[in-house]
């Protein structure tokens, strides 16, 4: 059973014309996602992420369409049990505690007073929240109420977590520590749905990723697939490359330099590359480093925005 | 419990709001000084004192149902506090009946609060307080509950100000329903008497939880009467409150 299925999700805010249609916030949006996987969640401001994670939270109701969360209905209370959401920029009760605050969620979710006593003691370690024990929420700095929110969404245990920007206004300390976090769930089986701008960590950390352009899933699929299709650039360096040699291989090449470690060619595809280092072999050369230089993440991304498709 | 839970949780933010301690002092000055005015009344001070001290109950009880009621929902949503709250197995008619209930806890305190502290202050002066004083109070904080439930209403539709606007003046034609009722006979038109018919039948009356010349006259009221306005505002607050449910349900958050 999959985790998180949407058919045709589609949301269309009241008012939200253009010229003298309705213009969709989020459209079809056709998204499966596994147990036990982690998907990035990706787009620019506006794109329609924070809208499909409130329809599959049910905070927003669908123009069309429907969403499941484990094969039951997202709407249904029973199906929300699985979920723990982290809201951007997360908002608690000023004048609670984060003691009393991961209380109050325990109380929500059903868990008796001994459960939610050891929640707050596996949270607070998790998270480091042993020292705002009993500090009112209205103190926290930005990253501590992230920090909180975090811990929220894992009260109960949930096996499914939606996190929108976890990362957004952390510190490095702090990134590191959600980032750590992330993976530790993603090592205890957790499906991990999240948005996010900072594509680096997607890429450390995210199985698979899908990207929103203009409220339309422009692509989804395995990084790694999506990546590797996309290599732009072989660089070879070659160790004992005299001036005739070089010679031989300029033609093949579509740059050539030199530094301390070597000479540098550069090729288009990876055949060409291997064929290049072949000859330079058999010529006497040594192979220093074969580099790939593959797509990242950011570049894949900023290309499908500009080109409003992948 | 999801109920208990945030109902719990609202009392705690609402006794920790300033807004109630500055109605609370207002209230506390108003039954003190009703010994002033109970004064200028030559022989009537004791009958004065207990109907401006029940007065003071409703008028502030008022005044926190609205201010407190009307802005419940709307800064949850407001505030986004409601999106980690709704994504949890949590049903929109549950959070809607534990604010209700959360103020409904509060006004009880408050309104206890203050009837004992008048009844106090009467039987120190000398007055004699009876049943028909508590059975008075009871019934001013079963309209305060009627009032709480068109609050979380209004406050489930629209913003707090246009909701405190609605819902006082519900308050005050709600009390005075009886002048609603001879009105049509003054109307030719029969568009404008079906109106204010309807005005008539759709508006609570108020004046069924007013006991207040009773109390001042220590005129007995029987058990029955009392069990019967209680009904009347219960059935009301759960009509209201169902309205409530449905127009929450249908928000987007």
């Amino acid at each position: 059973m999959q985790a998180i299925v949407t058919h045709e999700l589609t949301k269309v805010y009241a008012g939200a014309r253009v010229g003298r249609s309705l213009s969709a916030s989020l459209d079809k949006l056709d998204l499966s996602i596994g147990q036990n996987e982690v998907f990035g969640f990706l787009g620019r401001n506006g794109a329609g992420k924070t809208t499909s994670i409130k329809l599959i939270c049910s905070l927003l109701r669908p123009t069309r369409g429907d969403a499941m969360i484990f094969g039951e209905d997202c709407r249904l209370p029973r199906a929300r049990r699985h979920i723990g959401y982290l809201p951007e920029n997360p908002y608690f009760y000023e004048y609670l505690t984060s003691r009393e605050t991961i209380d109050f969620f325990g109380r929500l979710q059903g868990l008796n007073a001994p459960s939610r006593a050891k929640e707050w003691d596996r949270l607070a370690e998790l998270f480091d929240l042993g020292g705002i024990r009993d500090q009112r929420v209205r103190t926290f700095s930005k990253g501590m109420r992230q920090r909180l929110g975090f811990a929220v969404a894992l009260v109960g245990d949930p096996p499914l977590l939606i996190l929108d920007e976890p990362m957004s206004g952390l510190d490095p300390l702090g990134r590191r520590l959600f980032r750590n976090v992330i993976l530790k769930l993603r090592d205890d089986k957790k499906t991990i749905f999240f948005s996010s701008h900072v594509l680096s960590d997607v890429e450390q950390i995210c199985d698979r990723v899908g990207i929103l352009v203009k409220g339309r899933l422009t692509v989804q699929g395995r990084l790694d697939q999506l990546l590797e299709r996309q290599i732009q650039l072989v660089e070879v360096i070659l160790e004992g490359v005299d001036k005739q040699m070089e010679e031989t291989l300029l033609p093949r090449c579509s740059a050539v330099r030199r530094s301390e470690a070597g000479t540098h060619f550069y090729v288009t595809t990876l055949e060409a590359g291997n064929e290049l280092v072949r000859t330079a072999m058999e010529h006497g050369a040594a192979l220093v480093e074969f580099n790939p230089v593959r797509e990242s993440l950011e570049d894949y991304f900023i290309r499908s925005q500009e080109a409003g498709r992948p | 419990m999801r109920i208990i839970a945030v109902a719990q949780n609202t009392f705690r933010e609402s006794v920790r709001d300033k807004v109630l301690y500055v109605l609370l002092f207002f209230a506390a000055s108003t039954i003190l000084g009703s010994k002033a005015i109970g004064w200028i009344s030559i022989g009537q001070d004791i009958k004065v004192m207990k109907d401006i001290c029940l007065a003071s109950v409703l008028l502030f009880g008022v005044l926190i149902a609205i201010f407190v009621g009307t802005t419940l929902v709307h800064k949850e949503i407001d505030k986004r506090t409601l999106y980690t709250i709704l994504a949890r197995p949590m049903r929109r008619y549950e959070f809607i009946l534990g604010k209700y209930l959360g103020l409904g806890w509060l006004l009880g305190l408050v309104t206890a609060v203050m009837t004992v502290a008048a009844a106090l202050y009467i039987v120190a002066l000398g007055g004699g307080v009876d049943l028909v004083f508590f059975e008075a109070a009871l019934l001013i904080y079963w309209e305060l509950l009627l009032i709480t439930a068109f609050a979380i209403l209004m406050s489930s539709m629209t913003s707090p100000i246009l909701g405190a606007l609605v819902v006082f003046s519900i308050f005050v034609l709600g009390h005075g329903t009886r002048i609603l009722a001879d009105l049509p006979r003054q109307f030719d038109d029969v568009a404008g008497k079906r109106a204010l018919e309807l005005l008539y039948y759709v508006l609570p009356n108020f004046s069924n939880f007013n006991l207040l010349r009773e109390a001042a006259n220590s005129v007995p009221v029987s058990g029955a009467y009392v069990g019967w306005a209680m009904l009347y505002g219960t059935i009301y607050s759960v009509f209201l409150l169902a309205a409530a449910s449905a127009a929450f349900e249908r928000k987007d958050m």
